[in-house]
């Protein structure tokens, strides 16, 4: 099973050239608004999806937006970045995961995106567009692990409600490998840099690294875990994850900081339903 | 009347996350979904057969008046009282209350700040403690996410686990 499943990784389209350079711009911390727009605006699709985001609520213009100048002009850098990189990825989310549908997993993933900004500005006062994009992506193993964990849900259940098992041992257990480091793997394939695939494959074993080093990992694991305690976990998996207490207090994030964060997502949440509905159920 | 309001559509009423619902139409559903820690509160009268149900997600208002003044159904202790008076003013009464409880789920190892499924958990037994109600059912903890439903033509109450199957509360 496992050999059918890594090899269904190379049956997947190619990552949107225009995201990896759009990435690429964006490690630079002077990017310029135009370069980007020079880029995008050949791809129809994502430029679609990029008009319907940015009419959010969540990004607070108020002129109705028409086109990328538009969009360039009103949204300001921040929050065009960030509707690019929601919008490029949101075409891969049609599959269904391990949900009932491919938007329980969209809404997860934005849900986590969303989370991992709003830890970024509280721990290090500001946000971060790489963060964003791996936090967006950081479930993407289950588009491809998703019918075989269905398939297998049965003995993957046996094994977390009587035996002990996390969610992702029992992967490991039944199918042979665990989402995280599947979707690492995807990550590899679509060729992003490292510490993009590391946050991904790790993001449920954050006590696997150096916490001050790799720390997109430990905000991805943090803002997952936000989301599972919220109910939106975009899946069966449901909260049958590892909790590691070293995160938190690293971050010295104290009870009450957990439930005004939990706050402030659904807020953010409700104002971002653009963003929820590209992807079709 | 009962033949037809059969035949006529079932109307999901959806309750959302710091939502609550209430009815005493017989073709009523009352449902909601992935509760994750938040908890479920549902209850109902056979007599009059009035219902409703509420999805609160943290224990305590004091953490933010403003936003409990606005959405009471976010906190256990402004969205309980508001389910039974809702519920009163349809016609239902205390006396004749079932209540039945679900979610409150936590994350696995759960030795860190995660806490809030057992934190809502213990709020809300507190709360129905307080007030003399007893709770008649409930499906709480675990690790799973919960879908709940609630049929006001009998007072059926059902619970969904992830990776489960439908059972009766």
């Amino acid at each position: 099973m496992l050999d059918r499943i890594l090899l269904s990784i190379n049956k997947l389209p190619a990552f949107p050239a225009t995201v990896q350079r759009v990435t690429e711009l964006l490690r630079n911390e002077d990017y310029s608004v135009n370069e980007i727009v020079s880029v995008i605006k050949f791809d129809q699709a994502i430029t679609a999806n990029i008009l319907k985001i940015s009419n959010s609520a969540y990004f607070g213009v108020r002129q109705k937006i028409k086109t990328i100048q538009d969009a360039v002009v009103y949204l300001g850098q921040q929050h065009l970045v960030r509707a690019i990189q929601t919008a490029s990825v949101s075409k891969f989310f049609t599959k269904k995961g391990y949900g009932d549908k491919a938007s329980d997993l969209w809404e997860h993933s934005v849900a986590v995106a969303l989370m991992s900004q709003i830890l970024s500005r509280q721990l290090h006062q500001k946000e971060n567009p790489v963060l964003y994009t791996a936090a967006l992506l950081h479930d993407v193993g289950k588009l491809v692990m998703g019918e075989y964990v269905q398939d297998a849900s049965k003995k993957i259940f046996e094994l977390v409600n009587h035996h002990g098992y996390s969610f992702l041992e029992a992967e490991e257990e039944i199918v042979g490998i665990n989402h995280a480091e599947l979707g690492g793997r995807i990550a590899e394939y679509w060729n992003f840099p490292e510490e993009i695939r590391d946050a991904i494959s790790l993001h449920h074993r954050p006590n696997l690294i150096d916490l001050d080093e790799n720390i997109l990992t430990s905000l991805i694991y943090l803002s997952d875990q936000f989301c599972l305690t919220m109910g939106i976990d975009g899946g069966m998996d449901g909260l049958a994850h590892r909790g590691f207490s070293e995160v938190t207090k690293k971050f010295q994030l104290r009870e009450i900081d957990v439930e005004k964060n939990m706050l402030l997502l659904l807020d953010q949440l409700k104002q971002a339903n653009e963003l929820l509905r590209i992807v079709d159920k | 009347m009962e033949k037809e309001s059969k035949i006529s559509n079932m109307a999901d009423l959806v309750v959302g996350i710091s939502d609550l619902k209430c009815s005493r139409q017989p073709n009523d559903v009352i449902i909601t979904y992935a509760l994750g820690s938040c908890i479920a509160v549902v209850i109902y009268d056979p007599m009059a057969r009035v219902g409703g149900m509420l999805h609160f997600m943290l224990p305590d208002s004091t953490l933010d008046k403003t936003k409990a003044a606005a959405s009471p159904g976010m906190f256990a202790d402004t969205g309980v009282p508001l389910l039974f008076k809702s519920c009163y003013q349809l016609g239902a009464e205390k006396k004749r209350m079932i209540v039945k409880i679900a979610g409150g789920a936590s994350i696995l190892n759960d030795a860190d700040y995660f806490r809030i499924g057992q934190k809502n958990i213990t709020a809300m037994r507190k709360l129905f403690w307080k007030n003399n109600v007893l709770i008649n059912s409930e499906d709480t903890g675990k690790n799973c996410n919960r879908t709940v439903k609630l049929q006001l033509s009998d007072g059926k109450c059902f619970v969904r686990s992830s990776g489960g199957a439908v059972e009766e509360l």
